[in-house]
Parts: structure tokens; sequence; C-alpha cells
């Protein structure tokens, strides 16, 4: 909320400057979002009286004028503003004035016509633009001579504030001042008197309330017989505009100034218009209502209405409705003064699309006590400005719905101990006080009761807050949470995910972060078969699905990367992925992964070695790094299969224990252009749980015997996978038995075109003494026999 | 005799200086020291020579021995220093060429926050709990006290997936599930993604936040500030760092305030708002059962770009989820 300085220290006035003003207020938890000078910094303008108007002998466009400026002779000004006329009162730059942007005037000749002064625009002297063309017209009682800062009251600071939700009691230049009194202690003086403004002649507009649980007050009157020609005075204007209002209509700039100045919503009907008796009722089924800003509503059954005999004619507490909108020609109104109740109005505004500084204030509540006064205060504006006669007033009250002063216990010990210090009881007695609380004493502390604005009052933590606030947050002792020292749990048998991280890093890979949901077009297009989540009120259209693999985002770093001459990229990423699940209650089954890109160059720069694009077997390496830190390898398969988003021929199901845990591969090629990436482009994605769960070690042994180490060529079909032959041949068990390792794959001269070699060494070593040679040969030849029968295998 | 072996000596050393390689310089050891070297046959001579001779005449043949040995030996270690010299000269390469080995990738900026923060929090016997993204009703919103027509739930510009699902909008779910879950005193912090339906130059849609929450007998709100304070101090390794503690609202705790601290980083103003805490709200400890008077409940919820952007002087938000390569290795 922004409001003006000046009509704040109108109610209450610290001998703080603008700065430290502020800061109390941001302290107390009104937090200030900025200050803005209301006009700019200039010097030596003053009301200036133009007494004549002649066109300029040589120049069509402008005007020689003489300007009285208060001083003994007129001044001469040559001016080219189209709206000057005699007997216009106009901001007056006299020679020696400084405009904003250090512009000075100075003694001048305009095509030979001597000029002694500027007329100025508004925002010549640094106003907001006020959508005149020209000069700035000043009202005709203007004081000729007088300082423009000090007869546009200039001095003076546009203050905004960002109101948490709680203090709705802050929606106004009087809550305002409440909380500065508060803090400072200076009183607080209301600048206005109340009247009742009440009047004899009977109410001509009927009125009964239907609904009173959500409307326990509702006060209106009909004033008539007023200058309907009648303008918003300048004061009232400015202070408006200064609190971010835009002038409209005397009637609306009166109703946004007692919201502005008091807190309390109000609304004006054009009486004429209404047609038979008002009704406050829950709107009917698909009952149509065209609000003031024009937008047709077909309402629902649980939105609070005014209602005449034709239907809805407002929103309660939110808006009106065209049809009995006020103008130009209304010279009857009805004036709406009410309590709705916060429940009645709470998002229903946003149900409509619609947010209004009314709804605003309804929803967060609004002093029930309130109304009377409002609508005094407004009716009171009124007739000063327009005249007119104002009505008995029709009030419909129903005391037992009306919210009910708070009172709650507060307990001397319970300050203590929650805000961690001690304060003396005269000083809680006097924040109260300034608060406008009803204390009585009690054993243990006080009974208080909350003046009927502080909607957030209703437990002791509320009060202890308040305490708090007005104490100062700041002025807390330091003083450190004391608990029992405990040892954290420390699984040994878990990887932590950075250890794996790390790992990755080490390969060279750049950690990633991108947006859990993804395009919809590109997931589809990678995971077809996937249903997936989408979002309601998505933020673009192609940030619409939960991502279902880290691939759409992984592959949109790499081509934003490639895009900026990034030939060679190795990325990873870690976070959930969602797959629908209607039985779970989140809807989706949500899984921790991990996934990698890699394309382009295997190292940076290779100056002695030929450059090599990677390759499957490069990513392979990656991820059986990160098998191997859980030491699990073993575990681990990997099977040819087929993924929609990997080429057929180069994408391997990641298999622990049988059950899939991951898929890596080659981009399929018919993907990498809609993916926008270039070139081959190598991805995998993990279960982190399935990386996770490590073995604590359980050390063997090392044997003191010599390894012996066996190497055997194979001669197998081409298609067999390596890894069928290696099953084949560990499927021969023997205590002596250590390990297979693969050493070289050959295709060529001695070996048949449909068939290729693979080379493996056997490591076979017993623990307690010597091999034999005729063990090893036993060995061999048994795995011998076992790759023959399983896989048709011949030594070379 | 003696002439004689002089005569051998001189002519073994004058053969053993003209050797360039070591096969030749053994070719000269069994020509004067071999089973049929000529030193060898003087040894037999000995024989012939009467008692009285045979020690003199050993010794100086022994001797001339000695010194064609020290002779060959002399040559063979020059033969072996100039032929590791030559290996040695051979073999020198250009040290300052660049090595052979894969690059260092990066840990992105915002991991590396969080993990400067929870080990921070780790040490103090914090636990981390993580927790489901898409969040029902119930974790979101209902167990923190923000019921269905609460103002605070439009501010949260909430991504709904339907009517009792959201995405997120902040980490305090974890904190409910880890209070349904686990009887006090607790210790926890929460680290997470979270989401809001914004996105401007100061807002992205997604981003992260890291919460707290301590579960003790009597704690106050002075010591919620004073480990604020002293966390805030250890984050910047800053000693003297200014903050600020304003009351704001918050309605799952009461009293709530936000922190700022004094940056000049980005010029456009002293304080720089980095979390928001406060003490939990009694009504949020009665919805997992825990007794507020009994217990009392401190939080506090920070949002980790802005600590990274604070720390690592990244000016634009946008950065961190951009990825560009040439951000991201910034941060090796």
């Amino acid at each position: 909320m922004k409001f003006s300085e000046n009509w704040l220290r109108e109610w209450t006035n610290p001998q703080w400057d603008t700065n430290t003003l502020s800061e109390k207020l941001s302290l107390a938890g009104l937090e200030v979002d900025g200050a803005e000078a209301v006009a700019g910094q200039f010097t030596n303008v003053v009301v200036g009286h133009v007494l004549s108007v002649e066109k300029h002998p040589d120049a069509d466009k402008l005007n020689v004028t003489q300007v009285d400026i208060g001083e003994a002779e007129p001044v001469q000004i040559v001016c080219g503003a189209k709206n000057v006329f005699v007997g216009m009162k106009a901001c007056c730059a006299k020679v020696g004035a400084v405009l904003p942007g250090d512009f000075k005037i100075k003694k001048a000749k305009l095509r030979g016509v001597p000029s002694n002064g500027m007329l100025c625009g508004a925002t010549e002297i640094g106003l907001a633009d006020d959508g005149v063309d020209g000069l700035l017209v000043l009202d005709s009682e203007a004081p000729v001579g007088q300082d423009i800062r000090k007869y546009l009251d200039l001095n003076d600071m546009s203050i905004e504030v960002d109101l948490t939700p709680n203090r709705a009691d802050c929606f106004s230049v009087q809550g305002i001042a409440r909380d500065v009194r508060a803090i400072s202690g200076v009183a607080l003086t209301q600048p206005f008197d109340i009247k009742d403004m009440s009047g004899d002649r009977a109410c001509t507009q009927t009125v009964t309330v239907s609904e009173s649980q959500a409307c326990p007050k509702y006060l209106g009157c009909v004033v008539t017989d007023f200058n309907t020609q009648a303008k918003t005075p300048r004061w009232m204007v400015q202070k408006l505009e200064r609190s971010g209002l835009r002038p409209l209509s005397l009637v609306v700039d009166i109703t946004n100034y007692v919201l502005m100045e008091l807190g309390q919503p109000m609304h004006a009907f054009d009486l004429a218009k209404i047609q038979g008796s008002i009704e406050i009722r829950l709107a009917k089924a698909d009952e149509k209502l065209t609000t003031l800003d024009d937008k047709e509503l077909t309402l629902k059954e649980d939105t609070l209405v005014i209602a005449d005999d034709s239907g809805a004619i407002a929103l309660a507490g939110i808006m009106g409705g065209v049809s009995t909108s006020v103008t130009a020609e209304t010279d009857a109104i009805f004036f709406e003064c009410a309590h709705f109740s916060r429940l009645a109005i709470t998002g229903k505004a946003r149900k409509y699309g619609l947010h209004t500084d009314s709804s605003m204030r309804f929803e967060r509540g609004v002093d029930p006590m309130l109304p009377e006064k409002a609508l005094n205060r407004a009716l009171q504006l009124f007739t000063d400005i327009a005249g007119g006669t104002v009505s008995v007033f029709n009030r419909i009250i129903s005391e037992a719905d009306l919210p009910k002063p708070v009172t709650i216990e507060l307990r001397r010990a319970t300050i203590g101990s929650r805000l961690g210090v001690e304060i003396e009881d005269a000083q809680i007695l006097e924040i109260f006080k300034r608060l406008d609380f009803e204390m009585v004493a009690t054993d243990a502390g006080w009974m208080m009761t909350a003046p009927s604005y502080r909607f957030d009052m209703s437990i002791e933590m509320d009060l202890i807050e308040e305490v708090g606030r007005i104490f100062g947050y700041n002025n807390l002792p330091e003083t450190p949470v004391l608990a029992p020292m405990v040892l954290n749990e420390l699984p040994e048998d878990i990887q932590s995910l950075m250890s794996l991280k790390i790992a990755l890093v080490q390969r060279g890979f750049n950690e990633v972060v991108t947006y859990s949901f993804v395009e919809e077009v590109k997931q589809k297009l990678l995971e077809p078969d996937l249903p997936y989540v989408l979002l309601q009120n998505p933020i673009s259209d192609d940030m619409k699905a939960m991502r279902t693999s880290l691939f759409p985002g992984l592959l949109q770093t790499v081509a934003y990367n490639q895009n900026r001459q990034q030939p060679r990229v190795r990325i990873f990423e870690t976070g959930l992925v969602f797959y629908k699940n209607d039985s779970d209650p989140t809807g989706a089954t949500q899984v921790p992964m991990m996934g990698g890109v890699i394309a382009g160059q295997v190292a940076a720069s290779g100056w002695d070695e030929a450059e090599r694009h990677v390759d499957f077997y490069d990513l392979k390496g990656d991820v059986e790094t990160l098998v191997r830190m859980s030491h699990q390898l073993a575990h681990i398969r990997f099977e040819a299969c087929q993924h929609p988003a990997l080429h057929p021929g180069q994408s391997a199901s990641i298999l622990k224990d049988g059950k899939e845990v991951g898929i890596m591969g080659q981009l399929h090629p018919s993907l990498v252009k809609a993916m926008g990436v270039s070139g081959h482009v190598y991805m995998f994605q993990i279960r982190q749980d399935a990386l996770m769960h490590m073995q604590i070690p359980a050390a063997q042994a090392v044997s003191k015997y010599p390894e012996v180490q066996r190497d055997l060529a194979f001669v197998v079909d081409e298609n067999l996978s390596a890894q069928a032959l290696i099953d084949a041949v560990v499927s021969v068990k023997s205590e002596i038995f250590k390990a297979v390792e693969l050493f070289d794959i050959y295709r060529g001269q001695g070996v048949d075109p449909t068939q290729k070699s693979i080379a493996l060494t056997l490591k076979i070593q017993h623990a307690e003494r010597t091999l034999q040679d005729e063990e090893v040969e036993a060995l061999v030849a048994n795995i011998l026999k076992a790759a023959k029968q399983a896989v048709n295998a011949e030594l070379r | 005799m003696q002439e004689q072996l002089q005569t051998i000596i001189l002519k073994a050393q004058e053969a053993v200086s003209g050797v360039t390689e070591l096969a030749k310089l053994d070719d000269i050891r069994v020509q004067y020291l071999g089973k049929k070297g000529e030193l060898t046959d003087m040894m037999k001579m000995l024989g012939k020579l009467s008692n009285e001779e045979r020690p003199k005449a050993g010794q100086i043949i022994n001797e001339a021995k000695q010194m064609v040995q020290s002779i060959l030996n002399a040559k063979k270690r020059e033969l072996d220093d100039a032929k590791l010299a030559k290996q040695l000269s051979e073999e020198t390469i250009d040290v300052t060429l660049p090595g052979r080995d894969v690059d260092v990738g990066s840990l992105h900026p915002v991991t590396r926050t969080l993990n400067r923060i929870e080990t921070l929090f780790s040490k103090a016997g914090f636990d981390i709990e993580t927790g489901p993204e898409i969040e029902d009703d119930w974790h979101n919103f209902e167990a923190l006290n923000i019921p269905e027509t609460h103002p605070a739930r439009a501010m949260h510009d909430t991504f709904y997936i339907n009517e009792s699902t959201v995405l997120r909008t902040h980490t305090s779910g974890v904190q409910i599930r880890t209070m349904e879950n686990k009887k006090p005193p607790l210790r926890i912090i929460a680290p997470g993604r979270v989401y809001r339906c914004d996105s401007d130059q100061t807002h992205t849609p997604m981003f992260h936040q890291i919460e707290g929450l301590i579960i003790e007998k009597n704690a106050s709100f002075a010591q919620l500030r004073t480990l604020l304070i002293e966390f805030l101090r250890q984050f910047f390794e800053d000693e003297n760092l200014e903050t600020r503690f304003r009351p704001s609202y918050f309605p799952f705790t009461e009293p709530s305030a936000e922190v700022d601290i004094a940056t000049d980083l980005f010029g456009d103003g002293r304080w720089i708002e980095v979390l928001g805490c406060g003490m939990v709200h009694p009504n949020v400890l009665r919805n997992v059962g825990i007794d507020p008077d009994e217990y009392t409940g401190l939080a506090f919820g920070l949002g980790v770009e802005r600590l990274a952007m604070l720390r690592y002087n990244v000016k634009d938000l946008r950065q961190f989820f951009e990825n560009d390569l040439r951000f991201l290795q910034q941060f090796k």
C-alpha cells in the first residue's frame, strides 16, 4: 500500500526524517518497499496569473504573455503551450529558477522577443504526467506569487509499504498512524471531527439483509439536491494520487479517500437506477452481473451480492455493477457502508479474476466499528464540497453476528520463556496501552482485550509477538540454543549422493539444474508410452508436463550449449522424475534419478593423439564408475534393449539383480533434429537408490601364493554378446578361479567373417598353496567345455 | 719382468682408450686377464722362478693385473655414463606441454551452496530430510495452518496439478512429514526444489529452499535469532556481518520474522532479505500431535539461490537454470 507521508503526519508526527520513519516501520513489521519524492527538485517556481496573451510577431506557434507573479511589475514570457489563456493561473518559473534536471531559467530572447521566465507543464516540474498537452492549470483561487512547492504541497513522499496479510488494520493512513504511535509513543490525533450526518428526511431506499452472518452491519443513506458539477478539490486529488489511486469523479474519489484515510470500503449507487428494494443475499445459480470494469460474470451460489428487483447489482465487498454506477448525470446517490465478514468475501474475488482495494481489505478484516464513522466522514466531505441533503441513515445491524472483541490471557512467564528475554511489567503495559488494548491484571499476568480492528489476535502467542515486535526483535539478547548433545546416525552402507556427484565431476561432468516441468511434445517423442502429470496453470505451454525422465532437460541443455559454440558437452543432473500413478496419494510415483549426457570430442585438446568422438563405451565407463563406487558391479548387468529415445543398436538396459534400474545409449538418430542437438549424443539415467546401497567391506586374507594367468582367445558367432561368453565361462565354479577379464576383440584375417575372436584372461590362484599344473589345466579344460556347450565357442 | 709388465699395461691402456663399445672392452679383458690372457700367462710363469723371487714377482704381476682391471673399470664407467647420458638426452621432453587427462567438471552453484549450508547445520546435529515435490494439500497448506480460505494461499502463486495436489511451494511439507513420523526433540533441515507460478527477472518458477526445524522444550525466539545470526556469519565467513530481524507474517509461525543482511552487492539498497523464520505456530504442532505447552518449535527457511548470488557474486538469478557451461565451469 502506498500513502502520502504528509498525510500520515497530519495524524501523528514523530520527529523522524523519512528514512528513519521508513526504518522504524520496517522494524515494526510494516515493511517499507520504498519512498519516492512526489515531485522533482526545483526552486523559484511560483503561482503566476496570465494577464494577457498575444501572438508572437514572428512565430506562429508562440505567444507573448504578461504574467503577474506577485511582484511590482508583471513579467513578459514567451510561451509555446496551446492551452495558455488570459486569466489562467499557471506555474511560473522565474528567472533564476532551477528545474529538475538542473535546467536553469535565464533571461532570453525567443525570435527576437524578450522572455523572462517560463510557464511550466506538470512533467517540467517533475510531477506525474497529468495527461494535459501544455501547461499545468492551477485553481483560479491559487494565490499569485506563492511558491508552487508550498501551494501544491510538493515537499512530500509517497511511501510504499508491503503489508503482510495479518495486518489488515494498517490498510489506511489511520492504521499506519496507529502503529507509528505504538512504536514512537507520540500522540495520535484525528485531524478532523466526526459529526452525525444522519438527516431528517426519510431514506427512500429500502434495504433487507437476508444473510446477516455474511453482512452483520449495513448502513445506507440517500443524498439528493447536490451540485452535480462539483469537482474533486486539488488537495484530495493529490492525496489520492500520492496513495496510488487515480482520481475519477467526486463520488468515487470520496469513497476512495475514506478507504485510504480510515480503511473502510464503501460503494455509491445511482439511486435512480436501483429498481425497487435492495437485498443482501447470495447469488442465484447462473445469475449474471456486469461489473464496473465491464466484465460480464456468471455468479456462483456462494457469492454474496447486493441485489435489487432486477437482480444482482454489485458483488458485495468486491465491486459494483455497471447498471447502477454513478455517472456525470447522477443527481441522487445511495451510499452503502457495510461490514462484510471475512469468510463471506475470502477467495471470492480471485474466483472471478478480480482483485480490488475493497476485496483485499474485507478478505483480511475491516474494523466492524468503522462503518458509522466512515459514512459520516464521507458525507461530511461530500456535502462540504457539493452540498446536498442527506437522508436518515438506514441501519441494519445484527449484533450477534458482529465479530466480538477478543480477550486473551497473557502470562508473564510465557513472555519470558518464548521470547527469551525478561521484560518489566511496566514496559509490557505501556506497549499494550499504545496498541489500544484493554488490560485487567490476573495472578499470572493480564487479560488482554484487543481493539476491534485487530483481526490477527486470537491466541497468547499473538500477544507475545506484539510484545516482541514493539520491544524490537533486534534488542533480544544473543543466547544459543540449548539442547542435549546427540551424535547423529552415520550409516556406512549408504553412499552419499554428493560422492557420486563428485565422481562424475572428476570425470569431467558439469552438474546442471533444469526445470522439472518440460515441453510435452518433446517428452512424448522421448517416452511416448509413459503417462505423465500435467500442470493446471503452467508458466507457459512448453513448461507444462512433469518430467518422466531427466532427458528432456539434459538434451535442452546440450542444445543450448552447442548453439553457443561449446562442441564438447558433458553434463549430469540429479532430481525427481514423476510417473503418473493414481494409486499414490500425490497422483505420482516420484523417483530420485541421476542422469547424464555426453557429446563431442573425448578430450578437450589432444596434441599427441588423434581427436575422437565420444561413443557408447565412453559413457558406459562413466556409468560403471558410479556402479563400482558402491562395490556392486557384480550385481549390475547391461543388456541390449529397445527404447524409443535410443538407437536400437546402441542402447542398454541397466539391470540390478535382474531388475531394470536405468537405461543408457545413443540418442535415436531420428530424434537428433527434434531435440535441437547435433552429432552423436549419448545419455544415461539410473535410479539413485540403485547406486546408494554399499557393502561394508569384510576383508579376506590375501593369498601368499603366485597367481596363474591364462589367456584364451575364443572364436564365436559375430552376433554373440561378450557377456554371453563370460557368463558361460564363469558358470564354471571353482575355488581357484578368481576372475576373468576381457582384453581383446579381433575380426579379420584368420577369423571367419561371420565370426569374431574374444580374448579373455583367466586369473587362477589358490589361497593356501602353490597350484599344480594339472589343476590349472583341468580348470581350463572345464571352461573350454562350458564355453563350447553354452555358446559354441571354439579356441582359436 | 718389470719392463715386460709395464709394456703390457701400456699396451692395454692404449687398446682401452680407443674402445667405444662395451663388447670391445670385454675382448680386451679376455686378452689380458682371461684364461689365456697375457697377464694370466705371466702368472703361469711364476712356477719357474725361485722361491725367493716368486713372492715379489707374484706381487708385481698382481699389481699389474689390478692396474689393467682398473683401467678397464674406468673405461666401463665412462662408457656406462655416456650411454646413460645419451639415453637421458634422447628421452628429454617438453615438460610444459599439457598433461593427458580429462577435464574436471563442476558442481552446480546451487548444489555447492546447499552443501555448504547442510554441512554447517549437520555439524550442529541437524539431520537432513527430504520429501516429495508433488505434494498434497494437507502437507503443503492445511497442516501448516493455511486453510483453504486463508489469504496467504494467494501469496503462494501455487502450481496446481488438481484441486488437492500441488507442486510444493516450500519444503515445509517435509517438516510436517518428519514431525508426523518422529518423536521430539528434533533438529532437521529440509533442502530441495520448490515451485511458484512466477517468472520474471527476479523470479524463476522453480528454485531451491532449505528449511530448518528445531523442536525442543523451552526453545526461545532469542535462541532462534542467535542461531541464524551465527549461521549467516559462518556462511559468509564474515564475523561483522550486519543483520536485521523484521517482524513478518507466516501462517505457520508466530512470532515470525524476515531477516535482512547488509550488503553492497546489488547496489540498490543496504538491506537484502535472505530468510524467513519464526516459532512454530501452536496449531501446526497440534496438527502433528505435539503438545505446544510441552514443546516449542523454531523454524526457518531460506532461498538457496539468493544466498548463492550473494556468496558467488551472481547478478542474474536466471543464470542458475540456463546451465551455460561457461557459467557453470566457474564453479570448479
